[in-house]
């Protein structure tokens, strides 16, 4: 049973990847901007939730109130540090956002200190359950559960909805989706703040992996791009597989070889991205 | 501008009046990293600092000791080095102290000796270090040094099969080679040598690996920083609940504790800085610093490092006054002892590295917080890694 167990522990870390690196395929993918100051927003999430919880909010009430702290600041570097962005290419979009995230780095050991910010589980998430055949996680099957709802509110709001569309024709040609109405400025706040609050709500969710510290931006951003590059820019479904998949490859080669655990995560990246350059499911409308 | 001048003027003037003769400035240059990911031990080391300055005067016989601080951002040596050569030329210091990470220590070590630099490890420990300079004094561990007395000790209490899970760099394997050459020397069995990577967030699956072989406890070496809680949540949610202990040694420390939790609590761990061990030194040590930077402040290894490595400059100091040489003060720190904050401190007369108490604790709850505390001394045990590798 224990080959059974790891495969939970693979699913269960692939959804930790999936759910912290959607709102970058949100930001990233479908809005083409080069976000590498995902993880900032996410830290700001977590930070906003530890403060939260410590002063007494429910788990999941800070986990979503952090989700709107970190959109609304996402919206705010929309307006300032995004928007004269969009026309100006990859290099400038990388380096801005690198840069920003050096500022949230340097504003958040300011404000906290430069050691890790704890974000307690509840009770009901600390403890184990029994599965059947021996006691698991309570948190590792909240993590599943909560990454599978993720997923398919994401597949229903977007890649199904009429917002999804306008979004992907804004995306692709942003005059002809003025010409035709669509407030193309307020599609993109409004979307680029989502990708923020689902970044800020992945920091929380996943806190108990990935330890929030001032650090975390820069730490995890290789595993947020891997995420979304192999997936295949701009498609959640792209994502979750490429999440999943990760996870479990990760965490059975650490199991039956951990002494080619360090490399072999890195191998299924190359080899899946020199199989389908562009991604498990690149986006139907990538250019 | 006319008053400028006229100030500037009076100003020399009593510079004069002062004169150089009756007191001059010790400069003392400190190598940390007081930015970037491990900026927590630049302040260590700064309070712990100020603490010992507070409790020991700022000067020694009149001549005032003035610390400058450098920050070399994490292991870097050729910035360790730059900076080393700035305070050595241009700031014309007379000690030099620090270096939290090894490449960083090793990286001044021929600058040193050349310029002839009395020079204070707080922290880097690697046993190679000391060698490579004649000039160096270590003031903190080695990694050898706190790994083998948890050897000895585990084979000696039922602790008969292990599996050994270090992170996957130098001082992890220092940890592993010396941990198991104690434990196999009394009988013990180490059933797998598992080497984590450094950038692993998740640690169940090689936890998981480890349960499947039933030892009866697991040693581990963690990476250090954030990683560390989820290593012994891990450990606690997996191998705990099925009697596997767990044995270490830098993991529990006590800035670490309280972002740890309850999970803490059993962890057996050796090591040569208790923040409980009870004498009036580490006492009044903790307290300066909760005194002056907060009730959350708590002394650690950095601290105890830098705080002793402040008391072995002042003695030279005292000694031979601001003008030391290099060769006096390393003539008088080799043999020296004192009391420390960890209990007694000797620096060793051929290696010029610390020879000191290891201790075994275990984390346990006390007045509502977790705290390691003391259960068997190994008293004053020398480097192993120099009685391996002889010159």
């Amino acid at each position: 049973m224990s080959e059974f167990t790891i495969v939970l522990d693979g699913i269960a870390y692939g959804m930790v990847l999936f759910i912290i690196s959607v709102g970058l395929t949100v930001t990233m993918g479908l809005m083409r901007v080069v976000n590498l100051a995902h993880g900032s927003f996410a830290m700001i999430g977590g930070y906003v939730a530890a403060v939260a919880v410590g002063a007494g909010v429910p788990f999941i009430a800070a986990a979503f109130g952090a989700a709107l702290v970190a959109g609304l600041t996402g919206a705010l570097a929309e307006v300032l540090v995004y928007r004269p962005l969009y026309r100006k290419g990859e290099l400038a979009q990388a380096l801005m956002t690198f840069g920003f995230t050096f500022v949230v780095i340097a504003a958040l050991t300011a404000i906290f200190g430069t050691s890790i910010k704890t974000l307690p589980l509840p009770e009901y998430m600390s403890g184990l359950v029994d599965i059947g055949f021996r006691m698991y996680p309570a948190y590792r099957l909240f993590l599943i559960a909560f990454g599978l709802a993720l997923a398919l509110a994401l597949w229903l709001g977007i890649d199904r909805s009429l917002y999804g569309a306008r979004l992907r024709t804004a995306v692709d040609n942003p005059r002809m989706a003025g010409a035709v109405g669509i407030n193309v400025n307020r599609l993109f706040q409004l979307t680029f703040a989502g990708g923020c609050a689902l970044a800020g709500l992945g920091g929380v969710v996943g806190s108990a992996l990935l330890p929030l510290e001032p650090y975390y931006a820069l730490r995890y951003l290789v595993l947020f791009l891997v995420v979304v590059g192999v997936g295949g820019v701009g498609n959640f479904k792209g994502s979750f597989v490429a999440a999943i998949s990760l996870g479990v490859i990760d965490t059975v080669a650490k199991y039956f070889l951990p002494s080619a655990a360090a490399y072999l995560f890195y191998g299924a990246v190359l080899a899946l991205l020199l199989w389908r350059p562009d991604g498990l499911m690149p986006a139907r409308s990538a250019q | 501008m006319h008053t400028l001048v006229q100030g500037i003027r009076i100003l020399f003037v009593l510079m004069l009046a002062v004169g150089p003769a009756a007191a001059d400035t010790v400069k003392v240059g400190v190598i940390m990293s007081s930015s970037g990911p491990f900026a927590r031990w630049g302040e260590q080391f700064r309070q712990a600092i100020e603490v010992f300055q507070k409790q020991n005067g700022k000067t020694v016989s009149g001549h005032t000791i003035e610390v400058i601080y450098r920050d070399d951002g994490g292991p870097n040596p050729v910035r360790a080095k730059q900076l080393a050569e700035e305070l050595i030329l241009r700031e014309k210091v007379q000690f030099l102290g620090g270096f939290v990470f090894t490449p960083n220590a090793l990286a001044v070590a021929d600058l040193v000796t050349e310029a002839k630099m009395p020079t204070v490890i707080f922290n880097a420990a690697t046993g190679l270090i000391t060698r490579k300079s004649p000039y160096f004094v270590r003031t903190s561990h080695t990694i050898p040094q706190a790994a083998r007395p948890i050897g000895e000790w585990a084979v000696k209490n039922d602790i008969k099969r292990v599996v050994t899970a270090v992170s996957d760099y130098a001082p992890g394997h220092d940890a592993e080679v010396y941990f198991s050459k104690a434990f196999k020397a009394g009988g013990g069995q180490v059933m797998e040598s598992i080497r984590i990577p450094l950038a692993t967030t998740d640690f169940s699956p090689f936890f998981e690996r480890i349960l499947q072989q039933k030892p009866d406890a697991v040693f581990v070496f963690g990476p250090g920083g954030p990683p560390t809680v989820g290593l012994i949540n891990t450990w606690a949610s997996r191998l705990k609940p099925a009697g596997i202990k767990f044995l270490g040694t830098a993991e529990t420390q006590q800035i670490d504790l309280p972002k740890i939790g309850r999970s803490a609590l059993g962890l057996v761990t050796s090591f040569h800085y208790t923040e409980t061990v009870d004498n009036p030194l580490n006492k009044a040590l903790w307290a300066d610093l909760v005194q002056m930077f907060g009730k959350d402040t708590v002394p650690d290894l950095a601290s105890v490092g830098a705080y002793d490595g402040m008391r072995v400059i002042y003695r030279a100091v005292e000694k031979f006054g601001p003008r030391v040489t290099g060769d006096q003060a390393i003539g008088l720190w080799r043999g020296m002892q004192f009391n420390s904050p960890r209990g007694p401190f000797r620096i060793d007369e051929k290696t010029r590295d610390v020879v000191e108490n290891i201790y075994l604790r275990r984390v346990e709850e006390r007045d509502g917080k977790l705290v390691n505390v003391n259960f068997q001394t190994f008293p004053m045990v020398k480097d192993p890694w120099k009685e391996d590798n002889p010159e």
